[in-house]
């Protein structure tokens, strides 16, 4: 039974380890995305079937299967399998070793497993040091580029930093209630008379995350890394990465320290709000496209700590919501800006010009991608942040929700810079664009993805009201 | 029924994008056809409308989101079924004034169905949720039509436009949320909110607010309104038709659906800062227009004017109410309320009235004139008459409609608006009515300007051609029509505006 519960994690172990043995004998390297898609498929189907399970602890508590960990699996997972699909042709020209590539970003989304399926500090950082030390890796790929080296040294320095950080904060936790698991560290919090040392704790432990899901004053180390790691990198790392943060984030915060999280509450909501006002005021004079999409997504995730500073189940589910119709929009625009890069490698914005008349499928999925981003109906980002916007009104912040509607505002200059390139610029850059199946495939999932949560988003939202963090 | 008028343009924009690219002809064509049958279903509905039923008619609805109570609402009464009337004539109209249009005609054509699926759904809808979509969805292909096919300065109007807009529906969406939190009752219906909820006059007053800023950025209210003068000038002249024609009412529908029913004591609170924005608006709008070089920024701003005729009327309508509270007389506060009545058939008809000669406006000085003579700058026309008497003709006859000549539409609005409003603000009124002067005044001098004269000597254009007689005739016979038998719109508005007359005052 215990096996069952885990058996995601056993079956994206393995995928890692067949894709090692693959690499050393395969000869075309296309076979290795190839099984990789097919054993995303295969954990996909192990975790829709743990769905519903009773919330079990397994392994002496290490290990917590429930429906929050699951769906944040499926979050990674939908991730990764897009990765397997779009990447194949970037690192081909970019001769990026391939079989690395597939190698770590699989056991960085186990690493990433790990963080959201634990309610156990150690295992919980086990994972985080799984994802992030694998992610150093990635982000400096392109040997042959500068860029992704600095991003990969700035990367790893900043990581080691806030690992250090989360782990001590994490060593008060075991010190103040002698127990690494969540569950009775709040119950000891809840009767310890040492506040200050639990406010100490909380500092390191949201310092450490901030860094981890890049909100402000923590996103330093943020653009030049997803500037300068290989596209396929960057799209992973701002999504998965992120949303992993905000997974372990949300068990810290909504158990181990649910009792003194009244007190935090204001600090998280002006780090959200000054998280989503810095990321859309500086995504405005960014040229790059990556730069741009970088501060786009330390923005979007000031958005969603909003939930984790409304801290209501409502806001939670708003959250889950919100990061799934986030994968499938930013990931798509990055299938879109690696087509583009596989043929004009400058990955600047003016790149954009004219594709509404070059490729217009691509040009208009990308548009409603960007709105997508935006949050203009009918697009899963649209119900994201109302939902995001309700439980911000409901929690009592309508000043958030209010800087939140703002912000989306300010945020349509850098998206309708992209749309304007495509659509209003006449001159046409005459390069042949083509993609491969996998990305055209990859892309055309994520388009009707983000349409359908826009449309028809009863479905999950309904089953996100069932999601607890913990019963 | 009205499902089936709102998707089907939207349907067609997606077929239209199968279409070969190249072939212009079978673009427009296709998108006048589309347009046509939505226009045909609108009017079909006018046999079955029940004039004298004040409620809503041919109501559609189904669960939507049920989980969070959002719904798939539509419907009509008195006060949609003329806009989507106005709608259907006016997008058939802009796609025909669009005909020459060669560059990237199927995006322009598909992005024109689109809009007219955003426009009647906005018309429609009955649910918070659904008016906000189609309320955002206005906004994508305007952005694209104004700013492909627009004029030199596209780019900054398209962009301004969006930017304008997004912060008002956003902070729009947020009084939404507002609403349907604190009415508790876990729906999203408009009309549902409006009829069983209890907001408390505080609320009502933020809840006003919010929604006020979201309308007055579309109407636009003074001083709300610097991106139209941009953005109507820079359109192409389908989009400036249709941006003038209805998008431009969606603002003041908005106040009539949403923000005077559901809070009526955050109207009564915010009617003399109406008031007094229209009436600044009427006058600013008149001065601008007269002072403009440029033909087609004199109508843009005209349009600022007569928008704030309607806010006006809406404003007259708190005002009578608040005038008939604690009055004893029956007879006093009947003839109040009627008043009141009077003024909010006053606001709806200049909003039809202007719906059809504002597009008129555009389309001669945008199209017919332009393509001419290739330029707006009235200092470089004149002696139209003679050259171009037909075209010259149809010029004036617009003209003189929008400057209120009685027997045609335009006066019967800005009448019954200003006797309606006059009891409850009398001196601002007066004001207003010195706008009345301005307005014919700055058509004149227009006419003067265009129309009569030498002109330059060695012009010759050919006159109105038969496409641009069948965009110009049907709006000239409504406008005429409308003119000199008002009931004809009267009768459909009266019973819906007394119910809305009845709601305000808390009867």
């Amino acid at each position: 039974m215990q096996y069952v519960l885990i058996l995601p994690e056993i079956l994206l172990a393995g995928l890692g380890l067949v894709l090692l043995g693959m690499d050393l004998f395969a000869k075309s390297k296309r076979s290795l995305a190839v099984a990789g898609v097919i054993g995303t498929l295969a954990t996909l189907v192990a975790v829709l079937a743990n769905f519903g399970a009773t919330p079990t602890d397994i392994w002496n508590g290490t290990i917590r299967a429930d429906d929050f960990a699951q769906y944040f699996k499926l979050i990674f997972l939908v991730i990764l399998g897009l990765v397997f699909l779009f990447s194949h042709e970037y690192l081909e020209r970019r001769d990026v070793r391939m079989g690395e590539f597939y190698i770590l970003v699989t056991f960085a989304t186990l690493g990433a497993f790990l963080m959201a399926s634990s309610l156990e500090l150690i295992t919980i950082y086990l994972g985080l040091e799984l994802m992030t030390i694998a992610s150093y890796i990635l982000a400096g790929m392109l040997r042959h580029d500068a860029r992704s080296s600095e991003a990969s040294i700035k990367f790893f320095l900043m990581g080691a930093l806030t690992s250090g950080v989360i782990l001590y904060g994490l060593s008060l936790l075991l010190g103040l209630s002698g127990s690494t698991h969540l569950v009775a560290i709040a119950e000891a919090l809840a009767t310890s008379p040492n506040t200050a040392l639990i406010t100490a704790a909380g500092v390191f432990i949201i310092a450490g995350l901030g860094f981890k899901v890049a909100a402000v004053p923590f996103h330093m180390w943020a653009p030049d890394t997803y500037d300068g790691a290989p596209t396929p990198v960057s799209a992973f790392l701002i999504t998965a990465s992120e949303a992993a943060g905000f997974a372990v984030l949300l068990r810290i915060l909504l158990i181990g320290l649910a009792p003194v999280l009244a007190q935090w509450k204001m600090v998280l909501a002006v780090i959200a709000f000054v998280t989503m006002t810095f990321g859309n005021v500086t995504a405005i004079v960014q040229t790059r496209t990556k730069r741009m999409l970088a501060y786009s997504a330390i923005a979007q995730a000031g958005y969603i700590l909003v939930g984790v500073a409304v801290a209501t189940p409502q806001s939670v589910t708003a959250m889950l919501f919100y990061m799934l119709a986030y994968a499938f929009m930013t990931v798509g625009a990055f299938a879109v800006v690696i087509m583009l890069s596989n043929h004009i490698p400058s990955e600047e914005i003016e790149d954009f010009k004219g594709l509404a008349q070059r490729a217009p499928g691509y040009a208009l999925a990308m548009t409603l991608l960007l709105l997508s981003l935006i949050g203009i109906p009918p697009t899963g980002g649209f119900f994201g942040k109302l939902a995001l916007y309700r439980s911000a009104v409901e929690g009592g912040m309508v000043w958030l929700a209010l800087a939140m509607v703002i912000n989306s505002a300010i945020s349509v200059p850098y998206y309708f810079n992209v749309i304007r390139n495509m659509y209003l610029a006449e001159e046409t850059p005459s390069v042949e664009l083509s993609a491969r199946t996998g990305l055209k495939l990859a892309l055309g999932i994520a388009v009707a993805a983000t349409l359908l949560l826009g449309v028809f988003p009863e479905p999950l939202v309904g089953f996100l009201r069932t999601i607890q963090v913990m019963p | 029924m009205l499902t089936l008028i709102v998707f089907l343009p939207l349907l067609g924009a997606i077929v239209s994008l199968f279409l070969p690219k190249e072939n212009h002809d079978i673009h427009r064509k296709w998108a006048l056809v589309v347009s046509l049958a939505a226009l045909v279903l609108v009017l079909g509905m006018w046999g079955p409308f029940d004039a004298s039923n004040p409620g809503i008619q041919f109501e559609q609805r189904a669960n939507w989101i049920p989980s969070i109570g959002v719904s798939y609402h539509v419907g009509v009464d008195g006060i949609s079924y003329p806009m989507l009337i106005i709608t259907g004539i006016v997008s058939v109209l802009a796609i025909l004034a669009s005909w020459n249009i060669e560059h990237r005609s199927k995006e322009f054509f598909a992005w024109m169905l689109a809009l007219q699926t955003a426009m009647y759904g906005v018309f429609v809808a009955l649910d918070y949720i659904l008016f906000f979509l189609f309320w955002e969805l206005l906004l994508v292909p305007m952005y694209f039509i104004i700013g492909i096919w627009g004029g030199p300065r596209r780019e900054y109007a398209a962009i301004k436009f969006f930017i304008y807009t997004m912060v008002g529906s956003a902070i729009m969406l947020v009084g939404i949320l507002a609403t349907y939190l604190r009415a508790g009752l876990g729906t999203f219906d408009i009309l549902t909110i409006a009829e069983s909820a209890n907001f408390d006059p505080r609320f009502q007053f933020w809840a006003f607010l919010a929604f006020f800023i979201g309308f007055a950025v579309k109407v636009p209210i003074w001083p709300f309104h610097t991106w139209l003068p941009d953005a109507h000038v820079e359109a192409p002249t389908g989009g400036s038709m249709i941006l003038a024609g209805i998008l431009l009412k969606t603002g003041t529908y908005g106040f009539f659906r949403i923000a005077f029913p559901t809070f009526p004591e955050g109207a009564d609170a915010f009617k003399w800062l109406i008031a007094l924005l229209s009436v600044i608006g009427i006058i600013y709008g008149a001065l601008a227009a007269m002072a403009q070089k440029d033909l087609k920024k004199m109508v843009a701003y005209s349009s600022v004017s007569h928008m704030g005729f309607v806010t006006l009327g809406l404003a007259a309508a708190a005002g009578a109410v608040a005038q008939a509270q604690g009055v004893g007389d029956v007879n006093i506060v009947s003839q109040l309320m009627s008043n009141g009545s009077m003024a909010l058939n006053g606001a709806l008809y200049v909003m039809i009235s202007h719906g059809l000669i504002s597009p008129l406006l555009f389309f001669l000085v945008g199209s017919v004139l332009y393509d001419r003579a290739h330029t707006r700058m009235m200092n470089e026309m004149g002696g139209y008459f003679t050259k171009v008497p037909v075209a010259g003709t149809i010029l004036a006859y617009a003209a003189f409609a929008n400057l209120g000549l009685p027997g045609l539409s335009g006066f019967v609005g800005e009448f019954f608006t200003f006797v309606g409003s006059f009891p409850a603000f009398r001196t601002l009124v007066v004001i207003a009515a010195m706008g009345l002067a301005l307005t014919a005044g700055y058509h004149l001098w227009m006419m003067q300007r265009v129309l009569m004269g030498e002109g330059k000597k060695d012009e010759s254009f050919p006159d109105i051609n038969g496409r641009e007689l069948a965009v110009s005739v049907p709006l000239m016979v409504l406008i005429l029509l409308l003119g000199v038998y008002p009931p004809l719109a009267l009768n459909i508005l009266d019973p819906a505006v007394n119910q809305l007359m009845a709601k305000l005052g808390g009867m």
